[in-house]
């Protein structure tokens, strides 16, 4: 009988300082293992957590640098420069599309804003039925989605966890009769504090930093971060290990080369960096679909001003979701309003009187992020060699996805002034406010397509997917039912690439889950897959 | 935020504004063209009593003209009379734009040197004097015209609104008026609750390792 510690705080990691310290490792090291996962996200926690708890010898390299809660300030400008994606600076090739996504040990589930939704049944049971996916039809998924919940301890938004801001966006709902719910979020005891989106000085947000990570590591898991794996090593046509790079996260410094031998890689680097680290790789795609399919759920943030002061600011960050539209047209509307340096970003930047106005009424504000379901057409290519190339996101709306984020925007302008907004700041690239909702449209018919839809409105996507389809048909999908590519034996993949189209909900919810059953799929199969 | 971060969104502004090359052209174009103008009969229109004033000593990453063109934006920019926010001038605004621009890389900083360079000199034809000293009022004027302009003159007035509007936000100190709480985790005392318990496994015996 095994007797499994979970450290009091804390994940066992092995930093950069730790292997420039480490003289028997030198400047090129080789390590062996039975599963090496690229990751330590949602997904990638998740596998090195069912993988090591199954008994096997697990790596997990992940990119970014390990930021324990106990450095976490609440201020949200210096965490986004420490722990997200490039400084919150990776875009799209124009520029105009910020992807946000975390870039520590934990991923995004650090940083985001603890939303938790299901796909739904009828997505799942669509899939199973387009895709040839049995295992994700809605009465075969529902237990993986289940035992995240569990895991997570997910819950419905209890009335003290619905702040003014979100009650602003409720009372918007009752008189335009929309139906609204309290969101689902994976928080224990939630202190209230609205700095979600700078992590949780107090370990209250259930991310992975303190969930999968550390009961991984119970089981044996090692964890590197600041390791930026450059691509995955095959042999005779099956994965057989990677090739990767210890970087310090401060200096920039190269401090080792790293040689992965393992008898399985599993990516979990998210829709982004994982087909480009496959790209990378030169793996066979029959598909010609690696890296395309990109769907982003592109969302932008709506502000209402009230009469009363709301201190919206104050309180869980998000409170409520408006889902009258998930399934009809793929609208979806949260209350949230961040710090005061972020409204410059999503606000009035006009000079003077005008800007000292527009933030001096801070305390008056409710924010919405306001996401819309786009056609899944984008996608992300590596161009240049493996070591110095860079990746390129190549996303602008057509006129289809355009008109539905406007029409999400205009939503949420209507449920606030439904709500008594006595103005509503517009998401849009020129300075746009209404002062009614008369004057709405007027002000939503400044903005044009113009040409692809660029620097309309400000959108951001914290949910991109899609980018290594799951399907039965090799000829139309990246990666087989059972999460291993199609082409190349022993590599998985295990995060929201995965998902086979375009969905409306959050995905953080659908990936643990999808990780979870991927994990299933290999460990059920394991004699076919370890030698050991 | 830090100003790490504000650098990356200003390169990112820059990036959305125009294309460098582009920028080179019409940006290092105008310049050329103020500078040659200004050796010229314009040169006294162009000189100004602040030239005669030296920078604070920290000032070393900015050149004398970019220091007094901040300081006259911050001023301009910032109005605050009349509310209870905190005057500009006792925050270190400048010092702040400073250290975003100390980490801007050396071809975005080279070309934004050049466009506010433009934007204090080609006032001169307008108004007949540089932009430093503008009176506040037909500053803010000139800011709000460029902001409906040409994508050179959107671009250089957003890059400075937005480092006098971080360097001044960025500042805990002008956050209570505007009553936004910033850290409270430790100010309200908040238990630190660690690590979750790891799941219950029917097939093995767990537990927690105590602190």
């Amino acid at each position: 009988m095994a007797f499994v510690r979970v450290q009091r705080d804390g994940v066992p990691v092995t930093q950069a300082k730790d292997v420039a310290l480490d003289p028997s490792l030198g400047k090129k090291f080789t390590l062996k293992t039975d599963v090496v996962v690229v990751g330590s996200g949602a997904a990638g926690s998740m596998v090195a957590y069912e993988m090591a708890k199954a008994g096997r010898d697990v790596l997990v390299l992940e990119a970014g640098r390990y930021h324990p809660s106990a450095r976490f300030s609440e201020h949200l400008g210096d965490t986004m420069t420490k722990i997200y994606q490039d400084q919150v600076g990776q875009v799209n090739t124009t520029a105009d599309i910020i992807f946000i996504q975390g870039a520590c040990v934990g991923g995004s589930t650090v940083v985001g804003a603890c939303v938790m939704e299901e796909p739904g049944d009828k997505v799942l049971d669509g899939w199973a039925e387009k895709y040839g996916l049995d295992g994700l039809s809605a009465e075969n998924f529902r237990p993986y989605l289940d035992k995240v919940a569990d895991e997570l301890q997910i819950h419905t938004n209890e009335a003290h966890e619905i702040n003014a801001c979100a009650h602003k966006v409720i009372q918007g709902c009752e008189k335009m009769k929309f139906s609204w719910k309290p969101a689902q979020r994976n928080v224990k005891q939630c202190a209230l504090t609205g700095h979600c989106l700078a992590g949780c000085p107090s370990d209250r947000k259930m991310s992975s930093l303190v969930t999968h990570l550390p009961w991984a590591a119970a089981y044996g898991a090692r964890i590197f971060s600041d390791t930026e794996v450059i691509r995955v090593k095959t042999r005779d046509g099956r994965a057989r290990g990677l090739e990767a790079r210890v970087v310090d996260p401060d200096s920039g410094a190269h401090v080792a080369d790293m040689q992965v031998d393992a008898d399985m890689v599993v990516m979990a680097a998210g829709a982004i960096h994982t087909p480009l680290i496959l790209q990378r790789s030169q793996v066979p795609d029959r598909s010609g679909q690696l890296g395309r399919n990109l769907a982003i759920q592109p969302f932008t943030q709506v502000l209402g001003k009230f009469k009363e002061p709301l201190y919206g600011f104050r309180g869980a960050l998000v409170g409520v979701q408006v889902d009258e539209f998930i399934h009809s047209n793929g609208y979806t509307i949260y209350s949230g309003l961040a710090e005061p340096e972020s409204l410059l970003a999503q606000g009035d930047m006009k000079a003077g009187k005008a800007h000292i106005d527009f933030m001096k009424d801070y305390k008056y504000y409710a924010g919405v992020n306001a996401f819309s379901k786009d056609l899944g057409n984008g996608y992300v290519q590596w161009e240049g060699d493996p070591w110095t190339g860079d990746k390129t996101i190549h996303f602008n709306p057509s006129r289809e996805e355009f008109e539905n984020m406007k029409a999400s925007a205009a939503l949420a302008a209507r449920i606030f002034f439904s709500g008594g907004a006595e103005k509503v700041y517009l998401p849009t690239f020129q300075s746009l406010e209404a002062n009614s909702v008369f004057e709405l449209d007027e002000k939503m018919d400044k903005v044009d397509y113009g040409i692809k839809g660029l620097y309309t409105f400000r959108s951001n996507s914290f949910s991109p997917h899609g980018t290594c389809r799951m399907g039965a048909d090799p000829y139309q999908s990246v990666v087989a039912p059972n999460g291993e590519l199609h082409d190349t034996p022993g590599l998985f993949v295990a995060d929201s690439s995965l998902i086979p189209e375009s969905i409306s909900a959050p995905i953080q919810w659908t990936v643990h889950a999808l990780a979870k059953y991927v994990s299933d799929q290999i460990n059920e199969n394991a004699s076919n897959y370890f030698i050991s | 935020m830090n100003s790490q971060l504000q650098a990356t969104q200003i390169s990112k502004i820059w990036q959305r504004g125009m294309a460098r090359r582009q920028f080179l052209k019409w940006g290092l174009g105008g310049v050329a063209a103020v500078t040659a103008v200004a050796a010229g009969s314009f040169a006294l229109l162009r000189r100004s009593p602040r030239d005669e004033i030296a920078p604070p000593d920290w000032a070393t990453g900015l050149s004398a003209s970019e220091y007094h063109l901040f300081e006259h934006a911050r001023a301009v920019l910032l109005p605050v009379e009349g509310t209870n926010l905190i005057d500009s001038s006792t925050v270190p605004v400048v010092q702040n734009v400073q250290q975003i621009l100390d980490y801007l890389d050396a071809p975005t900083r080279k070309e934004l040197g050049a466009g506010l360079s433009l934007f204090d000199n080609v006032v001169v034809f307008s108004h007949g004097c540089r932009f430093v000293d503008l009176e506040p009022g037909k500053a803010r004027e000139l800011f709000d015209r460029w902001g409906e302009g040409s994508v050179l003159q959107r671009t250089l007035t957003t890059v400075i609104k937005q480092l006098v509007y971080s360097g001044y936000w960025q500042e805990p100190a002008t956050w209570p008026p505007t009553e936004f709480d910033g850290p409270v985790s430790e100010k309200w005392g908040l238990a630190y609750l660690g690590n979750a318990p790891l799941p219950q496994q029917p097939s093995l015996e767990s537990g927690q390792e105590q602190a």
